[in-house]
This record gives C-alpha cells, structure tokens and sequence, in this order.
C-alpha cells in the first residue's frame, strides 16, 4: 500500500470512529450507554496501567485502590470539603498521583512481578480502609456521588433537556465527557510513549542495565510512571463513580485488577490502542453476557444459582488471556496488524497479474 | 578535553569469590587501550565497575575529577562515559532509530509532562537531536536500517547499531565488551576499521575487552593483560606477545591459531 492511500485508510477509519462515537447517544439505550461509559473510564485506567506493565515492564496488582482513591477522593472534596466539582475532579487525580507517590519509594526499587506482589498490600489495606472509614467512606454502602457541573451544565437527568427528540439524561451527557476524557488521556500517554520517557521505559523494560548505563535513572523513571499510571487511575475511578453515581467498596478489590491486567494482555501490551482495544473487550463482554444470557447455553440468569453471566464472562476472557499470551504475542492489536500485512498477500495471490500495472495506477 | 581513566587498586569482591584483584591500569587520554585475558579473568567484571554497574569492594576509579566507583550507572553516563554489552543490549521491538534516540538521553531534557502535551520545546528537541542521529547512524553504516525493528536486524548490524548508540551519548570515554565477538572475518576487519575511525574522528578514549588478538594487536596503543582477576602485564601490543608470563598464561596457541 502507497503512503498515502495508507494516510486515507487511516482517516476514514477514525473518521467513521469519531462519528459513530458522537452519534451514539442519539441512538444507543441507556444499557449499552452506560457499558459504553464503564468503557471509556477502563480504557483510561488501561492506558495508565499500560504505560507500567506494558511499557516499563513493571507488574502492579493494586490499581484498584487507585481508581478508589480518585473516586471517594471527588466525592469527600465535593459532597464534605464543597469543592466545585470540576476542581474536586482534578484534585481527586492529584491525590491519586500522591498515593502512588507515596508508595514510589517501594515502586522504584522493586521490579516486575515483586513491585506486583508488594502493589497487593495497596488493595488489602485499601479494602480495609473503604470498609471501616465510615465518616469518610460510608462503610459498606458506600456514598452517593455528585454529579459533574461543568460551567452551569450538570451532568444528571434533571434539569431535562430535549436534543433532536432525544431526552439527554445524565448518561448521554457523561458519553461527551468521557470521550473528551478518554481522547485527552490517549493523547498524552500517546505523548509519553513516543517521546523521550516512553524510549527510556521501553528500555527498561527490555534491558535495565543498558537503560542505566545510557543514562537514564532506572529508579526515578519506575517511581514517576508508578505515579502517572496511579493518576491514570485516579481518573479512570472518578469516571466510573461518576457513571455509577455511588461509590462502593465491594467494586474496588483484587478482581477489578485483574480485570484491569487482563485488558492490557488481550488488548495488547505497551501501547495506548491495546488499552483502549482490552478495555472495550473486556467491559463489553459480561454485559453482552448478561443481555443475552437466554439465549446462551450453560449461562444461567443472574441469581438462579448457574454460572452466572459475570462469572462466565471472567471464565471467557481468562481463556482469552491464555489464548492471547499462546498464540497472539501482541494481543488483539498485534492481530489487526498482522491482518494487514497479510490481507494484501492474500489479494496478490488471487489475482496474480494485477500488482505490476503502473499504467492504471492513477 | 579528555581526561584520564586511572583504574587504581580495584577489588571486587563476590561473597567468596575474588573476581578482581587489585587491579590497576590507566587510559591516556584519546587512547586505544585493551583489556584482556581468558575466560573469567575478570573483564567484564571490571567493565561492570567502570560503567557503576557493579561497585567495587575497595580501589577507585578516576575519570577526571569524578569517582566512579561512588556514582550509579546514570551518573557515570552523564560524565560522558559510554559503553556496548558483549550480548547485544538493544530494545529488539524498537527502530534502530528509537535505539539511537535512547543514547540522546542524557543530552535531552524533555520529561513526562513536556512530552505528553507535546509541547513545542519537546518537539524541537527530537528533531534536532534526530538529525545528529541520523549523522551518527550514517557514520556507523546503518542509516538504511534506521526505520527497521532492531530484533529483524542481522547479528552483525545490531553490534553495529549498539556501537552507534553509545556513540550517540557523544562520549569521551567508549567502553567496547566484545566488540567483534562471533562475527565472520569480513565484519570483523569492518568493525575493526570503525573503531580506528572513531577514535581517529572523534578523538576520545577507547578501552575494549577482546579476545580477537589480531584485532587488538592491530588497533590498540596499549594492553592490560588480566588472569583469574589480577593484573599480569601492562604495557604496549608488541611487548605484551613477548611477555613470557602473557604467552604462559594466554596467548600460549596463538601461533597454532591464526585467527
């Protein structure tokens, strides 16, 4: 493929992207908007997490507290301190970058798989807290969270507004939000990565002893992506409160790391497409579990005491894992890749005489 | 201005084992200096504690004013001092590009927040240190293979490419492991002639560990010769293969071996 017929490809492909994401809330119910919008917020969580393990190599199993942390970090600054919530938003993904900060000292030592099980102590000890810390957490239950204000514009169902014959409630109002989220997110890891940090990660990843010696300051890096991907985090947990209005404990532990690990691996490790790709495949698929449990074998309702449509969800996407890590090194972006280098092989073989023919090229 | 490299008394010590003994040589300011001895003399080791890999149990290294035996690896390579791994050390899923890049680093500033935003700054920065690349890549011989994945390189381009990238540190002191080491004849006297080029060019110290000894005879204004970690002989190429101690312990078969 030319250069430039590539370049068109590439933009109609976003472009059709762009649109149908715009139009989305014009058509999509409320179900599928709110899977939608536990997208968008596991993709940003994705991304930061990708920046870690997939791009510095470093395992982490506890960015569920994070995402706590950004969480009941907006709703305390909003709903106790009074903070406007925009800026209790931001201070909220602060907070999570100190958390993270905090334990940089235990992240820029430790490496791979032992920063992994040192990051366990954040979830258990997270856990305890969210539970016991009632003035501050509201215990079991957890606390309703504010909805955004954005310049007079509250992203709830009421005040009512009508938009093409379209009732825009809460959910069709956060669909912007998070896409300008998530885009702005992408856009920056996007950044990293390219730039001069994503290089030295890269290299710490792959040889720690070279990225040292070519100057680079192995712990310092590992304690400042520890710190983003936390921030990452703490973003990804106030979208997700935002989207689910209250904040609960239960939802933050050990399985939502996992969930979060099993997205990069699917998706495909080290880059900002792969998180975004996991993270859709791995929040669309117990919701189309659930949505369709009746008409699937051996996925019972929920609560008929079968597998339940949650469980069979983590049972498919663990065989998605194991797929992934045999047989499709680069996860599903490795494969869409891969498809295009071999899908134009596949068309010469089949028209064997129609590749040399410089006169109907243009 | 190049200082001197002043080795003095290095001992490093593994649990038991004494890896390094005592060991002293200097590298004259724009040099050529080898480092050799048979297998487990203590080579690489050496080159480990000069690049603030591993710290020596007592002895210092001198280079200028510096001490290197005090600073981490990164504080070595903000002196200047650059060094390759006798088994390639390149990221083989990036560019030969990105792997150059890398050496910019400590040339570079652009940190998490300038490069996330992109900002203008970040952006020059890579284009201008990108041009300085491609100079140094085209030096090397490997400008062709700048867009490829290093992984899909052959065995002697990528010792090509790890030379490059230490030479974009822009270095005053180059530390080659190996710089030959299982090429065929052909490249080896290609990378032999780089190496005299560098040193020619750039004007910077040199000090290699090889076992190719027509190699190091041909380009080195002087050897350390080491074995089981101390120091047997010091002194120019040619009086080092009369040493009777180095022809004992080390260069015993090189008549029987031409190589």
């Amino acid at each position: 493929m030319s250069r430039r017929s590539r370049w068109i490809t590439l933009g109609a492909v976003w472009g059709v992207v762009v649109v149908a994401a715009v139009v989305a809330p014009f058509y999509l119910e409320g179900f599928w908007l709110q899977t939608g919008l536990f997208a968008m917020s596991a993709a940003v969580g994705a991304i930061g997490i990708n920046l870690l393990t997939g791009a510095t190599g470093q395992l982490s199993l506890g960015h569920a507290f994070f995402l706590a942390v950004g969480a009941y970090a907006y709703v305390y600054l909003s709903t106790d301190v009074g903070l406007p919530t925009p800026l209790a938003a931001v201070v909220a993904v602060i907070l999570a970058g100190v958390a993270g900060g905090l334990f940089s000292p235990i992240a820029g030592r430790l490496k791979g798989a032992y920063l992994g099980i040192a990051t366990l102590a954040l979830i258990f000890g997270g856990q305890h807290v969210l539970f016991n810390a009632e003035p501050l957490t509201g215990g079991y239950n957890g606390r309703a969270v504010p909805p955004m204000e954005l310049f007079g514009f509250v992203f709830a169902d009421s005040p009512g507004l009508v938009l093409l014959n379209v009732p825009f409630g809460a959910l069709e109002r956060l669909w912007f939000l998070g896409l300008l989220v998530l885009a702005a997110a992408a856009a920056f890891a996007r950044g990293v990565l390219r730039g001069r940090p994503g290089l030295a990660m890269n290299t710490i990843r792959d040889h720690e002893i070279a990225a040292g010696v070519m100057g680079v300051p192995v712990a310092r890096y590992r304690a400042g992506v520890f710190v983003l991907s936390s921030m990452y985090g703490g973003l990804a947990g106030v979208l997700v409160a935002l989207v689910f209005q209250r904040a609960v404990p239960d939802y933050f532990g050990f399985l939502l790391s996992l969930d979060y690990l099993a997205m990069i691996v699917i998706g495909g490790l080290g880059s900002v497409a792969g998180a975004v790709i996991g993270a859709v495949f791995v929040s669309l698929l117990p919701q189309l579990l659930t949505r369709y449990s009746d008409a699937l074998p051996l996925v019972a309702e929920p609560g008929s005491g079968g597998v339940s449509p949650a469980e069979a969800a983590r049972i498919l996407y663990g065989a998605a894992v194991v797929t992934v890590v045999l047989f499709l090194p680069g996860g599903l972006l490795g494969l869409a890749t891969r498809l295009r280098r071999v899908i134009p092989r596949i068309k010469e073989l089949r028209w064997p005489n129609s590749a040399p023919a410089p006169a109907s090229r243009r | 201005m190049i200082p001197e490299l002043v080795v003095s008394d290095v001992t490093v010590r593994f649990a038991g084992l004494v890896a390094l003994d005592a060991v002293s040589f200097t590298v004259r300011p724009g040099s050529t200096h080898a480092l050799i001895g048979p297998n487990g003399a203590g080579k690489s080791t050496c080159f480990n504690v000069l690049s603030g890999v591993y710290r020596a149990t007592s002895g210092s290294v001198r280079f200028g004013d510096a001490e290197l035996t005090a600073s981490r690896p990164h504080q070595v390579a903000a002196l200047g001092v650059a060094r390759t791994f006798q088994n390639i050390a390149l990221s083989p899923r990036l560019t030969v590009r990105d792997n150059l890049m890398l050496g910019r680093h400590r040339l570079t500033r652009s940190g998490f927040v300038s490069a996330g935003l992109r900002l203008p700054s970040a952006r020059r920065e890579a284009v201008r240190h990108g041009a300085r690349v491609e100079e140094i890549a085209a030096f090397v011989g490997v400008a062709d293979a700048l867009p490829t994945p290093v992984g899909l390189l052959p065995y002697g381009t990528q010792k090509r490419v790890e030379l490059a990238r230490a030479l974009c540190m822009e270095p005053r002191l180059l530390l080659l492991d190996e710089p030959v080491a299982g090429m065929n004849s052909e490249e080896r006297r290609e990378m032999a002639d780089l190496i005299v080029s560098v040193r020619e060019s750039l004007g910077i110290s040199i000090l290699l560990v090889e076992h190719d000894m027509g190699i190091v005879m041909r380009i080195a204004d002087s050897v350390t010769v080491l074995d089981f970690g101390k120091r047997i002989a010091d002194g120019e190429p040619d009086e080092i293969q009369r040493d009777p101690e180095v022809i004992r312990a080390y260069l015993g078969d090189i008549e029987e071996s031409p190589s």
